[in-house]
């Protein structure tokens, strides 16, 4: 089967191979799968959710999951594996943070054609920020005050918590100083480099740039790299669950708070993540984790962000031009990358 | 032979309709007829999605042969002005940018870079200047330096708004 195949015309006949995964897991004969979706959103890993319902003596059994599958071909695979996510999972599962209860990880590529993970479907719903029905959810939320307080709250539980006791020391350790950007800066030449799109000079101003300015930290927190609305599940107005473990790092906390702070996640609204008041998530942040935002720094990550967009779209339009994903979304991403380009020279003053 | 009557001819032309159009038509047809009629989730946005990029990959081929032009134009005129600055200081007789950069600002390795896009006015070598210029920076007087990245700043903010003709 070729990569691009894998792009699954025929979805369904993999929901009875799930089943019966589940059923030899739970140890149960009679297991059926209810509510069975697979969500349409995302460019990384194929995404189901599901009810398995089993009998155990006279009474009905219920567990809601949600199962993500590496398709093989999917933008930051090198960079993100099921493997990692689940183990961030596990680590993340006795803190403080909300996060999905992991179950179970199968390397085995026989079981369901490809590496998988299950974890558990929270209670919630995740409205895109981007479209008309997601902003207006947001704004109304706004308006009401609960989640923007929540969202902060969030941030500085995922800031403040110990990493070290959760285990999750494996993400690797940056050194005190410039380490933490440089860091960065590599992970995204490297995904630019796989890419194999043509020479941009803007791009490599940019780079240039952010190799000379990185800022120097001493601080290292657990930073989740794309903290924002959408990609948080929400119950009751309050964040149930932080979700896309994908980006993660161990590393300067501002970096995450550069990514609240950014335009790039928010429309039409002055609201950080189209649902905090600036001046709220400034006061509330500083006051939960007693650290200072400093903006010149968070202006650096901003133009890392750009630099990381670059590398975004340059391998997700590489990953249809070669043949190993028919996504046409993907295809469209060719011409995401001027807009970013153009976004990395204004950061640079041009 | 048969059709090659006026009748034919005024057919043929009809029929030549330049790529860049033949792309904006066929992105109507995705948008407007296809698109709409699919009803599944998956298809249903890939067609509107191909609508969306032969719409741009129209505008870009209408616009192709003007912008480079423009590209060529202005990338010859960039490299005239990098070369400038390395042979201002230089001694007479200097053959070779590099040896002009010996005596003047601008550091050796940026001079053979420069040289290198002179000679071929590509993106890669252009991309080696920028590189070339900040390894200088960080040993050198970063004036200098920064004037030359201010230059080759002034070209890239106009390959980047042509490009955003057909991008956005």
């Amino acid at each position: 089967m070729s990569d691009a195949t894998r792009n699954d015309p025929q979805p369904n006949a993999l929901v009875p191979r799930i089943r019966d995964y589940v059923a030899g897991r739970l140890g149960a004969r009679d297991v059926t799968l209810e509510h069975v979706e697979r969500i349409a959103v995302g460019w990384s890993h194929e995404t189901w959710l599901f009810d398995a319902v089993w009998r155990d003596g006279a009474a009905q059994r219920r567990l809601g999951l949600c199962l993500r599958r590496d398709p093989g071909n999917a933008l930051l695979r090198h960079l993100s594996t099921l493997e990692t996510q689940f183990k961030v999972l596990e680590c993340l599962e006795h803190t403080a943070l909300p996060t999905p209860k992991p179950y179970w990880y199968e390397s085995d590529a026989a079981i369901l054609d490809a590496p998988f993970l299950v974890m558990e479907k929270v209670a919630g719903t995740c409205p895109s920020p981007w479209g008309r029905d997601g902003r207006a959810f947001y704004a109304a939320a706004a308006k009401r005050g609960v989640l923007p307080n929540s969202f902060t709250a969030t941030l500085a539980t995922l800031h403040t918590l110990d990493w070290r006791a959760a285990g999750l020391g494996f993400l690797g350790i940056p050194a005190p100083g410039k380490s933490f950007a440089q860091r960065e800066i590599a992970k995204w030449r490297e995904l630019i480099a796989v890419s194999e799109h043509p020479p941009e000079p803007i791009l490599t101003d940019l780079i240039g740039w952010l190799e000379a300015n990185a800022p120097s930290t001493d601080r290292v927190c657990l930073v989740h790299g794309a903290y924002r609305t959408g990609n948080l599940l929400i119950h009751d107005d309050r964040v149930s669950a932080v979700l896309d473990w994908e980006l993660q790092a161990l590393g300067d906390p501002l970096y995450d708070v550069a990514y609240v702070l950014s335009d790039l996640n928010r429309e039409a609204t002055p609201l950080l993540s189209n649902l905090v008041d600036r001046d709220d998530f400034f006061r509330d942040y500083e006051s939960a984790t007693g650290i200072a935002i400093d903006e010149s720094v968070c202006r650096y990550y901003n133009a890392l962000y750009a630099m990381r967009s670059v590398a975004f779209w340059m391998s997700a339009s590489g990953l249809y031009a070669s043949g190993k994903s028919n996504d046409v979304r993907l295809a469209r991403t060719a011409y995401s990358v001027p807009d970013v380009l153009d976004r990395a020279a204004k950061e640079l003053g041009y | 032979m048969a059709g090659a009557s006026m009748g034919g001819a005024a057919t043929r032309r009809a029929l030549v309709v330049n790529a860049g159009e033949l792309l904006q038509r066929i992105a109507h047809t995705l948008r407007h007829d296809i698109g709409p009629a699919v009803d599944a989730e998956y298809p249903k946005t890939q067609a509107f999605m191909a609508a969306v990029v032969l719409q741009k990959l129209g505008r870009e081929l209408a616009l192709a042969d003007a912008h480079r032009t423009a590209d060529a134009t202005e990338l010859r005129a960039l490299a005239a002005d990098l070369v400038a600055v390395c042979t201002m200081s230089a001694p007479a007789g200097a053959a070779t940018q590099r040896g002009a950069a010996a005596a003047s600002t601008v550091p050796a390795n940026a001079a053979t870079a420069i040289d290198r896009f002179a000679a071929t006015l590509d993106q890669k070598s252009l991309c080696d200047v920028i590189e070339s210029l900040y390894a200088a920076r960080a040993e050198l007087d970063a004036a200098p330096v920064d004037a030359l990245l201010g230059r080759i700043r002034r070209t890239l903010r106009a390959q980047i708004d042509r490009r955003l003709e057909f991008a956005k």
